[in-house]
């Protein structure tokens, strides 16, 4: 090539180079495809009862690391079939979905629907959810819902749990609008798939050479005593290295109540927000229960009774503690954990708490995720109902079970049975199972519009996936649950409908400066655990009880009090 | 001067402009392949630098969602007002300055002193072994160099307890829950992590330093003290002024990362900084305006000590940015 063809040549390069690189900066965005509608709108004759539309469905869930993007093809294909959509799933944020939705919203791109966590009105995300409402971002769902089978059921007069209804839902300020969908919603109060038995555990070997029946230790100093009987004991773990008497949680380093119950002034989700004797709406920081703890986690501390990263364990070394059986008690860990599928761990207590004999508490009904319609999706009713035909049995037996023939057979009643190749492969290589794409596999894609009306002992025959064939499924945490008592205590629940304490943080002019100083106090007690002395301790709790006050924490109880007297917005502590 | 030379003078300036500007351009256009070569660069600062900076506007709107940050109301100086009614304000600031402070000032000797002993290293091969060995702690992320802290300083079982065992301690120091130990550990986990990777442009610095000035100096009976001190000090201290006033540009921002993985429950009341605050409030809490208003401060602190020091230094130093 001579010089100056290659002159040439080059010049041209880098002219493509620059015109390139302009373009990408400059590209457009995509469309959402669910407004890609037009001719293929209406179903064609022929089309199965379940048939919605001939279009692509793209959902984002801001669940983190919990959720599965990808759908098996069959299944898909077979979804596809069935109503005519295309559901393309993707997933945001790995440990952020708060932060990720809070961006996703100001930045305004969403696609045709969006899910998210929401356990109650409370929960940081409605704030940001009910703003996106007021300015107009959502689709209005109520009157979609009215033209639905399943999801019809929320408009009908106490089928919601109080705070679903008017403080997620249809809030008072949206004049019966609604622009949040609450999922994992029971058909019936009081609804319980798992039989889960939450708290400390102690390993069942070191209780037995000690002689001590885990369940009769009550109290906070019976755990105290109970840890310097193990000291004494010079218990081993696997490798041959002497036991910590109390190690953290099976999740790592996290301040749980189970382990000192009585000592903790702990209202409805941990919130710290309690009645006294007197009536009296209470936060902790304004009781001596802070303080109580500080002192018995001191003491626990300083006679190395506790394991010094019982605080702060990343989870990766708390659960290689447990399989090593390094601790004798895990502060905190439920029958269906994974690490303890042997049951060598046996659950301690439960304690007392402090308003006496522990006495198994729940609410009415959960929620837990929702979805809205952004207002630049063409079709709402299209997204309401795929969600309609996904929360109802058909859909449910699609989602859940997967395909029949396949992944299942049904019965003489039409029950789903889970084929034994299924459920063979779940045991020995369950990534491979979950590419069968399923729930039941460990592929939820469905419950992100319809995983609501919960019942699936009446829908299926069985209270959860493969319990009908492979009765010792759950074994291991239903042998627990049966040594806890756990169906005796199950009778007197304590069944409770309202509002969380902070569920009107979003309503409080200082809310963000007293949900700040809320997580401070949780923080400084941790700080105050590990204070030289009892004199430090109190002053790092006095300081986060001024701050607490300064923030507004007087007021917000005054309004506590008050939306407490309305029926509507009763609270659960 | 009369009325007449003035004209003259002055309708000459604008010949002798034009024809520079003419100069300019002609010369532009005959090395037109360097600047189309500087155009992809231009267009990036302007993409990702200059355009993103009209979001500043946030820090005085109240943001909505369908209004966009153009459209929505201003609500002036709210969030300074709402970020210094805050309680916690004066500590987060102390806190920030602290951290950085000790991050421009007394970290500055560091790397000077690394390269000046790079410098004195004649075995080339050798100098490159430990070059590469300090270089290397920049290229690992905060999140394993926290992780690493935590295992050697863990109560009991970490190396450094286990040190202070054999020597008869107890052992059990948490070093993470201790507030006393936040800003040694802050700071020399800093100066191991960037030490070597800061020294590389002091040690650019001095190997571009005249060899013959060195040369004179042995002549002169100076030892390898005074030529450092004589020669190469002096020789890199122009370089040592410009790090310094581009450090001193993010006073307020202390370094998020390390500060946000070392930040424990116990040394909460040194650890919390702007940068911190900025992601519970401004982030996680949606509130954009307020996240940008406080990020917008650090921005103009940051200036206006730039453009302080950059002046002080060209006084007193003849050395300057600009």
């Amino acid at each position: 090539m001579s010089h100056n063809r290659m002159y040439v040549w080059s010049k041209f390069m880098a002219l493509t180079l620059v015109i390139s690189m302009l373009m990408t900066a400059c590209g457009t965005k995509e469309e959402p495809s669910a407004q890609d509608g037009g001719a293929s709108d209406k179903p064609a004759a022929g089309k199965p009862s379940t048939w919605i539309a001939d279009r692509k469905i793209k959902g984002l869930v801001f669940m983190g690391s919990d959720v599965t993007e990808g759908m098996n093809p069959e299944i898909a294909a077979k979804l596809k079939e069935m109503t005519g959509i295309e559901l393309e799933l993707q997933a945001v944020g790995h440990d952020g979905s708060q932060k990720a939705l809070a961006a996703g919203l100001a930045a305004g791109d969403l696609p045709d629907f969006i899910a998210y966590y929401l356990n109650h009105s409370g929960r940081p995300e409605m704030e940001m959810i009910n703003k996106a409402a007021r300015e107009e971002m959502f689709h209005d769902l109520a009157p979609l819902l009215k033209n639905t089978t399943i999801y019809k059921k929320y408009t009908e007069e106490g089928y919601l749990p109080l705070d679903t209804q008017y403080g997620v839902m249809f809030r008072p300020e949206f004049n019966g609008s609604a622009y949040v969908a609450h999922l994992n919603v029971a058909r019936e109060g009081g609804y319980e798939v798992r039989k889960y038995v939450s708290g400390p555990y102690i390993r069942k070997d070191i209780a037995d050479a000690l002689g001590v029946d885990p369940r009769t230790i009550t109290t906070s100093e019976q755990l105290y005593e109970l840890a310097k009987k193990i000291k004494a004991g010079n218990f081993k773990d696997k490798n041959g290295k002497e036991v910590y008497p109390i190690g953290p949680t099976v999740w790592g380093g996290i301040d749980r109540s189970g382990l000192y119950n009585d000592l903790v002034w702990t209202g409805f989700n941990g919130e710290g927000f309690g009645r006294g004797k007197d009536g009296k709406i209470l936060h902790e920081s304004q009781t001596d229960y802070g303080m109580k703890r500080v002192e018995f986690v001191q003491k626990l501390l300083k006679e190395k009774l506790m394991h010094p990263e019982y605080y702060s364990m990343e989870e990766n070394r708390a659960k290689e503690g447990v399989l090593s059986d390094s601790f004798a008690i895990v502060g905190d860990m439920h029958n269906y954990v994974m690490e303890n599928k042997d049951n060598r761990y046996i659950p301690i207590g439960p304690l007392n708490t402090v308003d006496g004999p522990y006495r198994m508490t729940s609410t009415f009904k959960g929620g837990y995720g929702a979805w809205s319609i952004p207002t630049t999706t063409q079709h709402p009713e299209d997204i309401v109902k795929l969600a309609d035909f996904l929360a109802s049995r058909e859909g449910k037996l699609l989602w859940k079970y997967g395909l029949e023939g396949r992944d299942y057979d049904l019965d003489a009643k039409g029950n789903p049975v889970p084929k034994k190749e299924v459920l063979d492969l779940l045991e020995k290589d369950p990534v491979k199972a979950k590419e069968l794409g399923f729930a039941g596999v460990g592929n939820d894609w469905g419950w992100y519009l319809g995983g609501t009306d919960l019942n699936d002992l009446a829908d299926f025959g069985e209270a959860s996936y493969g319990e009908s064939v492979n009765k010792d499924m759950n074994k291991g945490p239903l042998d627990i649950a049966e040594y806890w008592h756990y169906d005796e205590k199950k009778k007197q629940i304590d069944l409770r409908d309202g509002y969380a304490p902070l569920a009107f943080i979003g309503e409080f002019t200082k809310g963000s400066m007293l949900t700040m100083a809320l997580d401070k106090y949780k923080e400084s007690l941790i700080r105050a655990y590990y204070a030289k002395g009892m004199m430090e301790a109190k002053s790092i709790m006095d300081a986060a009880a001024a701050q607490l006050k300064t923030a507004g924490l007087e007021d917000y109880i005054k309004l506590l009090e008050q939306k407490d007297q309305d029926p509507k917005t009763k609270l659960i502590f | 001067m009369d009325k007449n030379t003035s004209v003259m003078e002055s309708s000459l300036d604008g010949y002798a402009s034009a024809r520079h500007r003419s100069r300019l351009g002609k010369r532009m256009l005959s090395h037109y392949q360097l600047y189309l070569l500087l155009l992809p660069c231009i267009v990036f600062f302007i993409i990702f630098s200059y355009i993103p900076m009209a979001g500043l506007v946030l820090a005085f709107k109240e943001y909505q969602f369908n209004k966009g940050i153009f459209g929505s109301p201003w609500i002036g100086l709210t969030y300074f007002e709402m970020f210094f009614q805050d309680p916690q304000s004066l500590k987060i600031i102390r806190n920030t300055l602290v951290i950085s402070g000790m991050k421009v000032f007394f970290a500055m000797p560091f790397p000077i002193i690394l390269a000046l002993m790079f410098n004195e290293v004649r075995h080339s091969k050798l100098r490159n072994v430990f070059q590469g060995i300090v270089y290397l702690p920049h290229f690992f992320s905060w999140v394993i160099v926290v992780g690493m802290m935590q295992r050697i300083l863990a109560p009991d079982t970490g190396l450094v307890n286990q040190i202070i065992q054999w020597f008869g301690g107890d052992g059990s120091t948490f070093f993470l829950m201790e507030e006393s130990a936040f800003h040694p550990m802050m700071f020399w986990s800093y100066i191991w992590k960037d030490i070597g990777w800061n020294s590389i442009i002091y040690y650019a610095a001095i190997v571009g330093i005249n060899p013959a000035l060195y040369e004179a100096a042995k002549i002169d009976g100076a030892n390898k003290w005074r030529q450092m001190w004589h020669i190469t000090l002096p020789g890199i201290r122009a370089t040592i002024i410009v790090l310094f006033i581009l450090s001193l540009g993010n006073i307020l921002s202390a370094g998020f990362d390390q500060i946000y993985l070392l930040k424990t429950p116990g040394n909460m009341n040194v650890s919390e900084i702007l940068d911190t605050y900025i992601i519970y409030m401004g982030l996680e809490s949606g509130q954009f305006g307020f996240g940008t208003a406080i990020g917008m401060m650090q921005g103009i602190v940051g200036l206006f000590l730039v453009l302080t020091v950059n002046k002080v230094a060209k006084k007193w130093f003849q050395s300057s940015l600009w």
